[in-house]
């Protein structure tokens, strides 16, 4: 199926232009953006990012972690330290605070390369449509569509201002 | 709707055409253009210093810590005050990153990358001391709870396993913070160059595009990051602080340490950054991005941690005064005006009164003044923390172990030696990796852009 391009100068161009090409039924849309614009974001992908499950997820396994493992610990080699219980909960706050965050930042690191889905593509290989300028300043759309719309995406993005549209792939 | 004739759909397939840069990458990325001769002078003086320090460090480990000033009844000395100076500078990183992202403080977005980076080699170069510290590095490794022949693991009612803990949750959550935005800055880096430095972003932006699921997740994952390193900043100095404060030592035990170091760790980290964002600004010609404003709110902040820090000052003398403690009383006279006067006086000087000076606007906004302001507070951050651990122990309960200790050639290199450790690894951050970050100016370029055409301003 072609796919066209289309070129942005600003990102409320883009939300709008997205909503239009929705309306018309066209859902396979993608945007190369150069800086987080979450209006633009929110337009193609609906819900929150997932990304906080892997944070929560992260944070309650490090919290275990980290008590169990000090309660644990304490209890297998007993060893009374300053008249305090084996088990004493107050210091082993700290180890699993600590824990929490490790934990949770790290299971957000994978969060992001699950739902950023990274890394992407072949080593040095970009998308079709993609190029410098997306890292520049600019915002590219991309739509793919049945040939026989390809006339009608053309006129709609140029109609939302787009400065060049092309046909990346026929 | 027809479909098109097969020709005129042949006719769109044109190359997309090559168009100029924006302003803010090849300013940003100019940055990273092939070094001068003074940039590999000044690299390998840094180079040759590092390992000269480290020659004296592997001296040390052969004739053992002796080499050290550490004498009866003190062996608690430059190195762990320098470790707590290092964790402190560690702290304006994360504060500026996290803490100011989410009070949605977009002036953060020129300094932050720099700021996160000298968190991450201050983390670093502070993890050094740990391991020059405890003498015989073979066996640093004990601090870890792993599973040995002996079955036994370690004492987790410390606050040095509580530290250990700590500082490498924050080392590994600074740099992970570091990374994740260098992503998109990697991915402009890569679009933009060639050869070996090509390759090396190419690996490192991790096939980044800007597609709306990258940043969406990007976004959250930035979100999350700041909303764990929040508590994270605020948690590393109070478990360094406790390092001292669980004990019993006079002068130390004490709760105020916590918000005390805390306040101390943000007021030296602040001066640091301004100390060698100085330089850099100058140098690179970076003065449209890093403007008089965010050096004048910097200032502001530091005035504001000084007066917490200069607070805490008072209240300990004043604790200490109204507790009717003897011991209390006697170390705080013996800090003030005993053996050590001038380390207590250099401090309370560099960290009260010269910082003062930042309540005048042309003060903050006067560059060389500034500058010289932040390096007084570094200063006086280090003698703080030599005074606190030092006098502390040279004066405790019973005169039989009262003693002085001076540091030694050794422990002063390795000092001077820290301070070119953490510079090289900064210098050559400058050179591969933008020292601003790149997209966050340019969503703030481009929000002014498409406001522009409504013809409001």
């Amino acid at each position: 199926m072609p796919l066209l391009l289309g070129v942005f100068e600003t990102p409320h161009r883009v939300v709008e232009v997205i909503g239009r090409l929705r309306n018309r039924g066209y859902e396979d849309l993608d945007v190369f953006s150069p800086a987080p614009f979450p209006e633009v974001e929110n337009a193609l992908i609906d819900p929150p990012s997932r990304v906080r499950l892997w944070t929560l997820i992260g944070g309650l396994a490090g919290v275990t972690t980290g008590f169990a493992m000090t309660i644990w610990m304490s209890l297998d080699w007993p060893i009374v330290v300053g008249g305090k219980a084996l088990a004493s909960i107050p210091p082993y706050v700290v180890i699993g605070f600590e824990l929490t965050i490790l934990f949770g930042g790290l299971l957000t690191l994978v969060g992001l390369a699950v739902h950023a889905g990274l890394p992407h593509g072949k080593f040095g290989k970009n998308d079709a449509g993609y190029s410098a300028r997306f890292s520049a300043e600019d915002f590219g759309l991309t739509v793919r569509c049945k040939e026989r719309d390809v006339v009608e995406v053309d006129a709609l993005l140029r109609a939302f201002n787009a400065k060049e549209v092309s046909l990346v792939e026929p | 709707m027809t479909p098109p004739p097969a020709a005129s759909v042949a006719d769109m397939i044109r190359p997309i055409p090559v168009v100029a840069d924006s302003e803010v990458n090849r300013d940003i990325l100019a940055v990273m253009d092939r070094p001068t001769m003074p940039y590999w002078l000044l690299l390998g003086f840094l180079v040759v210093f590092v390992h000269a320090a480290g020659a004296v460090w592997v001296y040390q480990v052969y004739k053992g810590l002796g080499i050290a000033g550490y004498a009866h009844p003190i062996f608690w000395g430059v190195y762990i005050v320098t470790f707590v100076f290092w964790v402190g500078i560690a702290h304006a990183g994360t504060l500026i990153s996290a803490i100011l992202y989410l009070f949605r403080s977009k002036w953060r977005n020129a300094i932050n990358r720099s700021a996160e980076a000298m968190t991450v080699f201050a983390v670093l170069t502070a993890a050094q001391f740990l391991g020059i510290h405890v003498g015989r590095i073979w066996k640093s490794y004990f601090i870890l709870p792993y599973p040995n022949q002996r079955g036994l693991w370690v004492n987790f009612k410390s606050p040095l396993v509580w530290d250990t803990f700590a500082i490498s949750t924050y080392g590994t959550i600074s740099a992970l913070f570091l990374f994740v935005g260098l992503i998109p800055d990697f991915a402009i880096a890569r679009d933009r160059s060639t050869g070996w430095r090509k390759l090396l972003y190419t690996a490192l932006a991790l096939g980044w595009q800007g597609k709306s699921n990258q940043w969406k997740a990007w976004n959250r994952t930035v979100l999350h990051l700041s909303g764990l390193c929040t508590p994270l900043v605020l948690s590393v100095h109070s478990v360094v602080s406790w390092d001292f404060a669980m004990s019993i030592v006079p002068t130390w035990h004490a709760t105020i340490f916590a918000p005390y170091f805390v306040a101390g760790a943000i007021f030296s980290g602040f001066a640091m950054v301004l100390t060698m964002m100085i330089p850099v600004r100058r140098i690179f010609g970076l003065e449209a991005y890093i403007t008089d404003y965010h050096f004048d709110n910097m200032g502001k902040f530091i005035l504001l941690t000084s007066l917490i820090v200069g607070y805490s000052y008072v209240m300990e003398f004043f604790i200490a005064w109204y507790s009717g403690n003897e011991f209390e009383q006697t170390a705080w006279w013996y800090r003030v005006f005993g053996p050590y006067w001038i380390s207590t006086w250099t401090m309370l000087v560099c960290n009260t009164m010269i910082p003062q000076l930042l309540w005048f606007k042309r003060v903050r906004t006067h560059v060389p003044t500034l500058f010289a302001v932040s390096i007084f507070v570094n200063i006086g951050m280090w003698f703080e923390r030599y005074v606190i651990i030092v006098i502390g122990l040279s004066h405790e309960y019973d005169p039989a172990v009262w003693g002085i200790y001076t540091p030694r050639p050794a422990e002063l290199m390795i000092l001077a030696g820290s301070f070119a450790f953490f510079a090289m690894f900064f210098v050559i951050f400058i050179k591969l990796f933008p020292v601003i970050a790149v997209s966050e100016m340019k969503e703030l370029a481009i929000h002014r852009k498409s406001h522009a055409p409504e013809g409001a301003h």
